[in-house]
């Protein structure tokens, strides 16, 4: 501690800032006056009273400790509170369940494609399909309807075929001159349509079906309200302003020259740290459906890779993992990375096919229809 | 009364039953001498609730508590018109004859409005008293609601259009608390001291449990502890909080133990853990493992 604690108070914030951490001037000030109310002195007292008016997330506590000792105690020992933060994060082991799509669930999609013999290609693995059954393929996602994921909020709105009375307007509309208590209001609760967020591996071992999904996320960006599509693989890009071509050729080769990091190695622990960190707050308002297309091969950290998990299921309504390698019988969640996020999805579907993509759609339907 | 130093406060607090750790009496500190709300976040049963309701008993103030809930809106948490009354009034003024006279003043005052707890709070600092206001799991309302919440916390006036603007006349002590099963906006948390509570130390915890169950053995307490300790390093789905720690150590003391064993662990440990998968792998582990 040095002999003017305050004067270092807006360069600690500094320090924090520079770890990442936001740290307003409304705080740096609150932390001054904080000092009129507890004794410089008092080590212990000072640790605790900056820690409460600066962060704001328990996981931050590990950086602010660090800096705290740095800036205070001018000394720096790293990560010697680590283990005691990551078992906040951690969960019990979780039993891998694939959903499989009933079969009559796709059969309307398929016939929408029109062609009879399509249903050839749209049972078929991506990976196993000639250029000329690729473009039918595309031409199917393209094509598969989607119904906007609409859900009652919680929230009454007047509604003149609404189901409860809305006493409020009642009572207004009976007083004065022209009052008439007969006239009774209704209200209903509120409609809104549930944002779908999707974040798409791009890395090499997923490029056979990339593609075809962004072709899939083009389809979906266009039919439904709210979408925001991003790629992973080294880095996160968001790609929904390109995807927002109609004609799905002109909006996919936009992407190709936006994102950089096509056929890269896989971070996705990085991906979703960036997601969590830098769009969650602004595009994950309204409890969105996350869509997560990966065959979870991951060359980070596990451990990140399973809190960054964590962080992103707290902040949404509902997460699907998407694996095209989920499509096969033998398939096991047995990689580093599909172990990490198991206890944080909700649902794990297959992706491999149009068949796999279209039964996508119906589950996200259905939650829409859960209350 | 609100204590002026953080000894004092401590003292008073443990006067009140509750032992705070440190780093939380420093923040519940300069929480009521910056006349700022209170966010405790933590694991369940480690005790946010029982902060504000400390602080309550201990100020001597009334404690006016909010249940949060999704779709909880402001005729819930702050008033809403009561309007059978109005109704009656306006059958009353027709009755009379008046009822074409009658005006939105007439059944739009305040006595036919019903104050829910937000309310209620700005209007019980009237006597420049600091009423104590638990804002309870606000992880369960919608972001509405924290929206909402946000523009209140920020100034303690509500405007009520057929009334008027009703304003605190001192910032009411705040308590909001939040099991974290989402993120609250960054934004609200800033305009709060912001506190994690922490499972006790094991010495804590065994002077919890000392203080709250009048009678316990020392050393039975400092076992519980331990036991509590070793239970929560398990990585189970629901580790238990200080409330489960007080439940069995109440338990053992009606049961009359005074030692704890593996065959009482066997017989009580209902009382800790809630979940069948926990129970399970708890018992797997072997329960000699939690009292060596």
């Amino acid at each position: 501690m040095t002999a003017s604690p305050i004067r270092d108070l807006a360069s600690f914030a500094d320090a924090l800032r520079g770890r990442g951490l936001t740290v307003t001037p409304d705080q740096v000030s609150e932390m001054a006056l904080s000092f009129l109310y507890i004794d410089p002195a008092e080590r212990n007292h000072v640790y605790a009273a900056l820690r409460a008016l600066s962060i704001t997330d328990p996981g931050h506590r590990r950086i602010y400790d660090e800096e705290f000792r740095r800036f205070f105690e001018g000394f720096h020992r790293p990560g010697s509170t680590a283990e005691q933060h990551s078992r906040l994060a951690s969960a019990t082991e979780h039993k891998p369940i694939i959903e499989t799509i009933p079969e009559e669930a796709v059969d309307e999609t398929v016939s929408q494609a029109g062609a009879s013999a399509v249903e050839n290609v749209a049972a078929r693995d991506f990976a196993s399909l000639d250029d000329n059954d690729l473009g039918e393929a595309r031409r199917m996602v393209s094509a598969m309807s989607w119904q906007p994921s609409d859900f009652r909020t919680r929230r009454w709105a007047s509604d003149k075929r609404g189901r409860r009375p809305d006493l409020r307007r009642t009572l207004h509309g009976a007083v004065g001159p022209e009052g008439d208590l007969m006239a009774i209001r209704m209200k209903d609760r509120r409609i809104r349509q549930r944002p779908l967020i999707v974040l798409a591996d791009i890395s090499g071992s997923m490029e056979r079906y990339a593609e075809m999904f962004l072709v899939f996320a083009h389809a979906a960006q266009h039919k439904i309200e709210h979408v925001e599509v991003f790629t992973f693989s080294t880095h996160l890009t968001r790609i929904s302003p390109e995807l927002k071509k109609r004609d799905p050729k002109v909006a996919l080769s936009r992407v190709s020259s936006t994102v950089t990091d096509w056929s890269g190695g896989t971070k996705i622990g990085e991906a979703l740290a960036d997601w969590n960190k830098n769009w969650s707050r602004r595009l994950a308002r309204g409890r969105p459906i996350v869509l997560i297309l990966s065959d979870g091969w991951d060359c980070g950290d596990p451990r990140l890779l399973g809190d960054e998990m964590a962080r992103l299921a707290r902040s949404v309504h509902k997460v699907i993992w998407l694996n095209p390698l989920a499509a096969r019988a033998e398939y096991q969640p047995a990689t580093r990375g599909m172990k990490a996020v198991l206890p944080h999805i909700d649902h794990l579907l297959p992706a491999a096919s149009v068949r796999d993509l279209s039964g996508v759609v119906r589950l996200l339907e259905s939650i829409a229809r859960e209350r | 009364m609100i204590p002026s130093s953080i000894e004092d406060l401590a003292t008073r607090l443990d006067e009140q039953s509750y032992l705070a750790a440190d780093d939380l009496t420093v923040a519940i500190h300069l929480a009521l001498q910056l006349g700022r709300p209170l966010f405790l976040e933590g694991e369940a049963g480690v005790g946010k609730t029982e902060v504000a309701k400390v602080l309550a008993r201990m100020t001597g103030r009334e404690l006016i508590r909010l249940q949060c809930y999704e779709g909880l809106d402001v005729g819930q948490a702050l008033y809403e018109w009561d309007y059978a009354r109005q109704m009656m009034e306006i059958r009353l003024l027709e009755a009379r004859g008046e009822g074409h006279d009658a005006t939105a003043r007439d059944i739009m005052s305040r006595e036919f409005l019903i104050a829910r707890p937000l309310l209620q709070a700005i209007e019980a600092t009237a006597d420049g008293g600091r009423p104590v206001l638990l804002i309870d799991e606000l992880d369960r309302a919608d972001e509405e609601f924290e929206a909402f919440l946000l523009e209140l916390l920020s100034d303690f006036q509500v405007s009520i259009p057929e009334i008027g603007t009703l304003k605190a006349d001192v910032p009411p002590v705040v308590v909001l608390t939040s099991n974290r099963t989402r993120e609250i906006h960054d934004a609200l948390k800033r305009r709060c001291i912001y506190h994690w509570i922490d499972y006790p130390s094991p010495d804590l915890e065994a002077s919890i449990v000392l203080k709250k169950v009048p009678g316990i053995e020392a050393d039975l307490a400092k076992s519980l502890a331990e036991a509590m300790q070793r239970l929560r390093a398990m990585d189970l789905f629901k580790p238990p909080g200080v409330a489960e720690t007080l439940d069995w150590a109440e338990s053992l003391k009606l049961l009359q133990e005074g030692d704890l064993t593996p065959q009482i662990i066997d017989r009580t440990l209902g009382v800790v853990l809630k979940y069948k998968d926990d129970i399970d792998s708890v018992r797997e582990a072997g329960l000699e493992a939690l009292v060596v």
